[in-house]
């Protein structure tokens, strides 16, 4: 039984990762009031990248990740300038964006498909990894695990404790009164776009070198979708992500644990339990927020300043 | 309009160094010019597609005769078209009546599986006579589809949860669903291949006599006209559209709008049903795991595309059908993946979602002093 705890625990990073930098990036989205459902696609495109780039280029995962943080960033690019530049409806542009990342890594990730990598190790610390129970969960995951520690730790040292991360949460809440206090409402929201595609991609990929340690089509398998629900879990605080992750990479880790401990469970049923789980947090949020809602004031509304000229 | 920053007196306005963008929201915009933005978009989208299929190894001189000439102007292709655009009609239908009351379905392909799983009960288990059998099909799928839907409207309704995030993630359930069945008690008992046994003769939907286009043409063209009159001919259309413009002066005016908004949803969940009965009792004759593979961004796609009017829906959903039946055939000849109709279908929809921006804001350039 503790060894079974120990492997669960010890899987539970390669899982929550993902899912904990995706749900940043779109926390910045969101903060900044651009709601952004494209988060599938740009996973789809950060791990297709990264396991390309990763191939390709000498086998080194800080490439691929690096890959995989550009792609976001350029389907993020495309998306900002849609709803952000244009002003289109950001949830029909959002929706299309996945399928543009399902489809354009269909096309173009033929060469790469079902190729097996080594990806990312586990790190060894010696004695520290030796500890039992202990150093296997704590100090043996690879590094980005450890890494992502610090991001998140940014992302919320950003968002309430600069100043540039105050204009970013005004322009989410109010972009009227952002812009009258002097604020660029859509530089910030560009932006924050394109630094919610950076942290999408490299969640994608990291998912791909990581977790997967393979391309497939459709690979990340609603990881983006269950980000975004996260989100509103979080209620929208970086914080209150990390242990949101924790804990459906904990779900999403039970899984294969469960299928190697060769319990009879119907395993499409298994399969179910992180979309049903999130559709019951979604459920449990609904049932106890309704006195306030957390969500940016702005979220999901173009801004137009209607000036004279 | 003179440019007022540098008309001003000194030290009252700073001039400006760089030109920038000033949006004026349109109050109105004449027929032609709107119809013109919108096909600049989808010429823009089109345009791109195109040079994506070059790219992707179709050579030009081919490109119009695969999408054009061999899928709408050849016998053979056009009854593919047809039966095609049969589920499509229906999965736009779907969309367009849902996203008239507001309500995000993108949970389409759920509740198409579950369309497909009520008509398959009927027909392995042979319920009731063969001659009822069919319509029992449909009646199964039409309530398989709306189960599926009615937990996420009662749950945006009730509780306000995101009806976009909440019917995306019943797809996976309900793929995961389909997997276990058809892996499992319901795996065809004669080649072991993970999809259910065939549909009896009984259990499929007979063929209309030209070519191979089948009564699901005719049953998603009924479904159009109910649907028209539904929208626009009906108080309840009324009601939906009150409902979808602002609901809160729509509960002002008395108009029920809880009930409007679960009854919009439920036929919306109501005709995805029937698209996975089309598409099981006509097309493939069974359950299988990848037949509403497309259907939900399609569907999402043909209401967007026809602003949610059933009529346009028709139209659109034809397109599509040439789009699938074109793709069906390049993916053949040139060994092209079933992606690259999910790519030109986000680039369409993406470049006429762009165009919107032309029709909602009249665009003018300030200059700045630093030219």
């Amino acid at each position: 039984m503790i060894e079974f705890l120990a492997n669960w625990l010890a899987f539970t990073p390669v899982f929550a990762v993902p899912l904990l930098l995706a749900t940043l990036g779109l926390i910045v989205n969101e903060r900044a009031g651009v709601i952004n459902l494209g988060a599938e696609g740009m996973m789809l495109c950060g791990a297709l990248a990264g396991v390309a780039c990763y191939i390709e280029f000498g086998e080194s995962t800080a490439v691929g990740m690096t890959a995989a943080a550009f792609a976001g960033l350029l389907i993020a690019f495309l998306f900002a300038f849609v709803v952000v530049v244009l002003r289109a409806d950001q949830v029909v542009t959002g929706i299309t964006i996945v399928f543009f990342g399902v489809g354009l890594t269909g096309l173009i990730g033929l060469r790469w498909n079902d190729t097996a990598i080594a990806g990312f190790q586990k790190l060894d610390f010696g004695f520290l990894s030796e500890i039992p129970f202990f150093g296997k969960v704590v100090f043996a995951q690879d590094a980005m695990v450890y890494l992502t520690i610090p991001i998140a730790f940014g992302v919320w040292y950003f968002l309430f404790r600069t100043r540039a991360g105050l204009n970013l949460r005004a322009v989410g809440e109010n972009p009227q009164a952002a812009d009258a206090a002097g604020i660029a409402v859509d530089a910030y929201r560009f932006c924050a776009v394109a630094a919610g595609g950076v942290l999408c991609g490299m969640a994608g990929g990291y998912l791909a070198l990581a977790a997967a340690k393979i391309w497939v089509n459709e690979m990340t398998h609603g990881r983006g979708w269950i980000a975004i629900a996260l989100v509103i879990f979080a209620r929208w605080m970086p914080g209150r992500a990390v242990f949101g992750a924790i804990l459906f990479g904990g779900i999403e880790a039970l899984i294969p644990r469960i299928f190697a401990a060769g319990w009879p469970v119907p395993q499409y049923f298994l399969q179910m339990t992180p979309f049903l789980a999130t559709l019951a947090v979604l459920v449990w949020v609904g049932l106890a927020g309704k006195r306030r809602s957390a969500a940016p004031g702005a979220l999901g509304l173009p801004y137009v300043r209607e000036d004279r000229w | 309009m003179p440019d007022r920053a540098a008309a001003a007196p000194a030290g009252t306005f700073r001039a400006r160094r760089f030109g920038r963008l000033n949006l004026e929201v349109r109050q109105s915009i004449g027929r032609v010019k709107h119809a013109a933005f919108i096909a600049f978009g989808l010429g823009v989208g089109l345009a791109i597609s195109v040079a994506i299929l070059l790219a992707s190894g179709v050579e030009a001189a081919n490109i119009f005769d695969e999408f054009v000439v061999l899928t709408f102007f050849d016998r053979l292709g056009l009854s593919s078209v047809l039966i095609e655009c049969s589920p499509l009609i229906l999965v736009g239908l779907s969309a367009a009546v849902a996203f008239r009351v507001n309500f995000w379905n993108i949970g389409i392909e759920g509740q198409f599986f579950w369309g497909a799983i009520g008509a398959t009960v009927i027909a392995i288990f042979d319920v009731g006579p063969p001659a009822t059998r069919i319509g029992l099909m449909l009646v199964f799928a039409i309530v398989g589809g709306f189960l599926w839907i009615a937990p996420p409207a009662i749950f945006k309704i009730r509780l306000g949860v995101n009806e976009v995030i909440s019917t995306l993630l019943l797809n996976y359930v309900a793929y995961q669903f389909v997997l276990n069945q058809i892996y499992g008690a319901w795996q065809d008992p004669r080649d072991r291949f993970p999809h259910s046994e065939a549909f009896d003769a009984a259990e499929r939907l007979p063929l209309l006599g030209w070519e191979k286009v089948h009564l699901g043409l005719v049953i998603s063209l009924v479904a159009v006209v109910f649907v028209w009159w539904l929208m626009q001919r009906s108080r309840f259309g009324v009601y939906m559209r009150f409902v979808g413009a602002n609901p809160h002066m729509a509960l002002a005016a008395g108009i029920p709008v809880a009930m409007t908004i679960f009854l919009a949803v439920g036929l919306s969940g109501a005709l995805s049903g029937a698209a996975g009965f089309v598409m099981g009792a006509a097309q493939e004759h069974r359950l299988t795991g990848t037949m509403a593979a497309g259907y939900g961004f399609s569907g999402i796609m043909i209401a967007f595309l026809a602003r949610n009017n059933p009529m346009a829906v028709l139209i659109v959903a034809f397109m599509i059908g040439g789009l699938y039946a074109a793709g069906q055939s390049v993916k053949v000849f040139y060994s092209l993946p079933q992606a690259l109709v999910s790519l030109i279908q986000a680039i369409v929809v993406m470049c006429v979602a762009a165009s919107d921006f032309l029709v909602r804001y009249r665009v003018h350039w300030l200059r700045g002093d630093g030219r």
